[in-house]
């Protein structure tokens, strides 16, 4: 007995331990492709013009997708705020999914729209159109407005692409705050990258706190709110580290769902977004780079450093913990769909590297650290614990945590420097003191969370609550003025 | 104290006397966790230090901008064309020769102001600006830029020399159009169209690589807003090996109205490229050029579906009308994008064109019909 329990314990630990150490080998081996990749990025655009696209004749045609849910509190003011990106070819389309408030009737009202006998190339499938609008006004010549039957975001997506007449898709969530040059930015590696470009995303921000005026951004605040700050952190270490090195290996899986631009021929040759599943984002993007890989087609997915995209982050860990479930249950669903990927050396960088690397470290990670903490106090109840060994493991997964998140800073404070103040720094460096024993513990328990409820079945997205913010005057976008808090709730069909 | 006594001395045993005693994944961890301390040290001295730096460079950035631009205002203010030009270079010169120009920074600051100001002037002023910028010699520090190690420089200095108009540079500036970096290469071609007032687009005969579209566009955008461009007969250039300058001439073939390349590009039509097919119909539609329609249809059956559908948009600006039955049946065809690129071709000519949909719309299919009104609605 006693044999068996030191064997499994020697087993357990150096299994675990040699995991550990492969996952920050994997992190720093990340920091240094980011670096190079950002590095490259900056130099090479550093004196670029981008008014050159916009006065061109021959820039890339977009259409701008912009799913919107009981969004009446801010719809004409997101709207608005879309149609005024520095682009010349480009239309908007809102695709209203079925919406119980007036978001509609907000819309017709405020661009004059009226019903059109618009006739839609179904290509991929979604509910029914109940009535395409478009505006008596020229000055909205831009605007097609798609009311259809509730059918879930990827639903509402695809309505979106049928009715697209553009060459490029750009697919935001309508309640972000989007960078005015944003298109331009995106647009231009469809322009200059020697192979295919099927997708780009730039970086997703924290908006909260920030002042926005007319639904725009124009000066960044670090939120007030704990949650949120954490969720800075976390979003540039992902977005600045992560991201851009997967860029660089050209083995990106995922373009964030509020902010990606793709080629529209490959998406609708894809099938356009899954309806079975609630990480759609992530799981087209796969099924885009599987479809070049079948058809032997040379290309890329690429994401740029700019911040382009400003979204309001959840502030209390309820509404927080439903989303990374769903974001742990979308992984699940991608990585289960597209298994034959797994070391599959015909998709060479996708399934040898990109798709292990998910499973291993974004899926199996959370659950092996679980296990790790249980296991750890179930034998510290059975007085089988070393305490000072286990300090110094905890020390360093610790040590390394912080190191991770300050060379995040580091990043930030090199590329974009979006927090220009000296207190807002530390405030950020502070926080990677705390969060790895605060904020950590957290996302693995939504984690594990997510895994459950998957196995045991749950679909739906789950709700989410979001304070939206109000135009034409200069305000901070704080959650705590509750009086325009609107309830998103999207169930998948 | 007794505290910060008693952890210093449990360190130094940990790390010092019982290190060599401890299992592999005990030392492995404490030689990371000094690692990620030391590290995590460092970077918080180098954020800090580094917006310490940037503070002061602001500072002394904006001082001395703010001085320059001052200087450089007095001259647009003040200097008067009656005067003539050396006298108000002359007039103005020792005030910007007292300037500390040996160093970089005040040099770099200088250069950039003038730049600036020199890209918002026309005339008078553009030509005093280039005047002082030569007599202060800072044409030196850009012909050195020309031989730095560095692309980013190397463009810097480029894009000086474009926006002075320094001609007598141009030769050292289409050595670089072959330069093995393809942003330098751009940057020197670009400016070599500016500068050479023969053959400005000589680099297109040996052009390493593919034109990028983003070059193109550049390149374009260079070409169609600068006044004084020779525009040569592109032409010459459609039976280029390189795809990609053949594509870039055909656009600026389209954009000059070069119908003399008709012809060649009537041969581009059975170009193996499909990008060079499609570019090329294009060109033929945007010229309106009635006499190829029936090459357009010739080569119609076989093409791809981009092809087909620029074709369709082609037989729409030229609108002769001798095809219209081609159009119509077209609308037979179970592919969507085809059917709707027709109806619009229909439209596109004009009134004979709208009542023939307005006829057809009663006659065919349901969805025929729905695309027909599609087409017919102004709004859409």
């Amino acid at each position: 007995m006693e044999a068996g329990f030191y064997f499994f314990e020697q087993i357990f630990n150096s299994a675990i331990f040699y995991f550990a150490l492969v996952v920050m080998a994997s992190y720093i081996f990340l920091c240094f492709f980011s670096a190079l990749e950002m590095k490259a990025y900056m130099r090479k655009n550093s004196f670029i013009d981008y008014r050159e696209i916009l006065v061109s004749p021959f820039a890339p045609s977009v259409s701008i997708l912009a799913p919107a849910y009981n969004e009446e509190a801010t719809i004409v003011d997101n709207v608005k705020s879309i149609m005024s990106l520095h682009y010349s070819n480009f239309e908007i389309i809102i695709i209203n999914d079925g919406s119980k408030d007036h978001s509609l009737e907000k819309l017709i009202h405020a661009y004059q729209l009226e019903k059109v006998d618009f006739c839609v190339n179904e290509q991929l499938n979604h509910q029914p159109i109940r009535g395409i609008y478009k505006s008596r006004n020229s000055s909205y010549a831009k605007l097609i407005v798609i009311d259809k039957e509730n059918g879930g975001k990827s639903d509402a997506l695809n309505a979106g692409i049928n009715v697209s007449s553009k060459d490029l898709l750009l697919c935001i969530d309508v309640d972000c705050i989007v960078e005015q040059d944003a298109l331009l930015k995106l647009v231009k590696p469809y322009l200059e990258e020697k192979k295919r470009v099927i997708a780009t995303g730039g970086v997703v921000r924290i908006a909260n706190s920030c002042e926005v005026e007319d639904g725009r951004l124009v000066k960044v605040h670090m939120p007030k709110n704990i949650i949120s700050r954490f969720q800075v952190l976390e979003y540039i270490r992902a977005f600045l580290m992560g991201r851009m090195a997967w860029s660089r290996l050209n083995g990106l899986l995922i373009i964030s769902g509020a902010m990606g631009l793709f080629d529209k021929e490959i998406v609708i040759k894809c099938g356009g977004y899954s309806h079975e599943t609630v990480g759609e984002d992530m799981e087209l993007v796969v099924r885009m780079r599987r479809y070049m890989h079948d058809h032997n087609l040379k290309y890329q997915v690429v994401y740029i450093p700019d911040p382009l995209c400003w979204t309001e982050s959840p502030v209390d860990f309820k509404i927080l913990g439903r989303q990374r479930n769903r974001w742990t249950r979308g992984t699940i669903e991608t990585l289960w769909t597209h298994r034959d990927l797994f070391f599959n050396p015909k998709y060479s960088i996708l399934g040898m590297l990109s798709y292990p690397y998910w499973l291993f470290f974004e899926w199996l990670a959370p659950i092996l650290e679980g296990i790790g903490i249980i296991t750890f106090i179930l034998l510290a109840s059975f007085g089988k614990i070393n305490w000072e060994f286990s300090l110094i493991l905890f020390t360093m997964v610790y040590t390394f945590s912080i190191l991770l998140s300050t060379i995040a800073v580091l990043f930030e404070e090199r590329s974009y420097h979006q927090y220009t103040s000296g207190k807002d720094v530390l405030k950020l460096l502070l926080l990677a003191f705390i969060e790895p024993v605060v904020y950590h513990p957290l996302t693995i328990y939504w984690s594990i969370k997510g895994n459950i409820d998957k196995f045991t079945g749950k679909k739906n997205w789950g709700t989410m609550t979001r304070a939206g913010f109000t135009s034409n005057q200069k305000n901070k976008l704080e959650p705590s003025s509750a009086q325009n808090l609107k309830t998103k709730q999207e169930q998948s069909a | 104290m007794l505290l910060s006594v008693s952890v210093g001395e449990y360190l130094k045993s940990l790390f010092f006397d019982r290190l060599p005693f401890f299992p592999d994944n005990i030392r492995i961890s404490l030689f990371i966790i000094m690692f990620c301390l030391i590290a995590t040290i460092e970077i918080y001295l180098y954020v800090f230090l580094k917006k310490a730096k940037n503070k002061r460079d602001n500072y002394l950035n904006a001082n001395w901008k703010e001085k320059i631009s001052n200087m450089l205002s007095n001259i647009i203010i003040y200097g008067d064309e009656d005067d003539g030009l050396e006298n108000v270079v002359n007039h103005f010169l020792p005030r910007f020769k007292k300037l500390p120009l040996k160093r970089k920074r005040v040099r770099n600051i200088l250069i950039e102001e003038i730049r600036i100001y020199h890209s918002n002037f026309t005339g008078f002023t553009a030509d005093v600006l280039k005047e002082l910028f030569i007599k202060l010699e800072l044409h030196k520090y850009t012909l050195e830029k020309l031989k730095s190690n560095y692309w980013e420089i190397q463009i810097e200095g480029i894009r000086e020399i474009a926006q002075f108009w320094l001609y007598e540079y141009d030769q050292l500036v289409f050595a670089l159009t072959d330069h093995e970096h393809e942003i330098v290469r751009m940057e020197a071609q670009t400016a070599h169209v500016r500068l050479n007032r023969d053959n400005p687009f000589k680099f297109l005969d040996h052009m390493r690589g593919r034109i990028l579209p983003w070059h193109q566009l550049i390149l374009f955008e260079i070409i169609t807003k600068a006044k004084y461009v020779k525009i040569p007969s592109f032409v010459k250039w459609l039976g280029s090996r390189n795809d990609s300058v053949v594509i870039f001439c055909l656009k600026l073939i389209g954009y000059y109205q070069q119908l003399d390349a008709l012809a060649e590009i009537v041969k581009l039509l059975k170009h193996p490229q499909e990008e060079i097919r499609k570019m090329s119909v294009w060109v033929i539609g945007k010229m309106e050029a009635e006499f190829v329609e029936e090459e357009l249809l010739k080569i119609y059956p076989k093409e791809t579906q981009k092809v087909k559908l620029e074709i369709l948009s082609a037989l729409g600006k030229i609108s002769s009308g001798n095809y219209l039955s081609f159009l119509k049946d077209c609308l037979l065809t179970p592919d969507f994008e085809i059917k709707m690129g027709a109806t619009k071709a229909i439209l596109g000519h004009g009134r004979k064109g709208k009542l023939m949909l307005q006829e057809l719309q009663s006659v065919v299919s349901a969805k025929n019909s729905q695309i027909i009104a599609h087409v017919l609605d102004a709004r859409i």
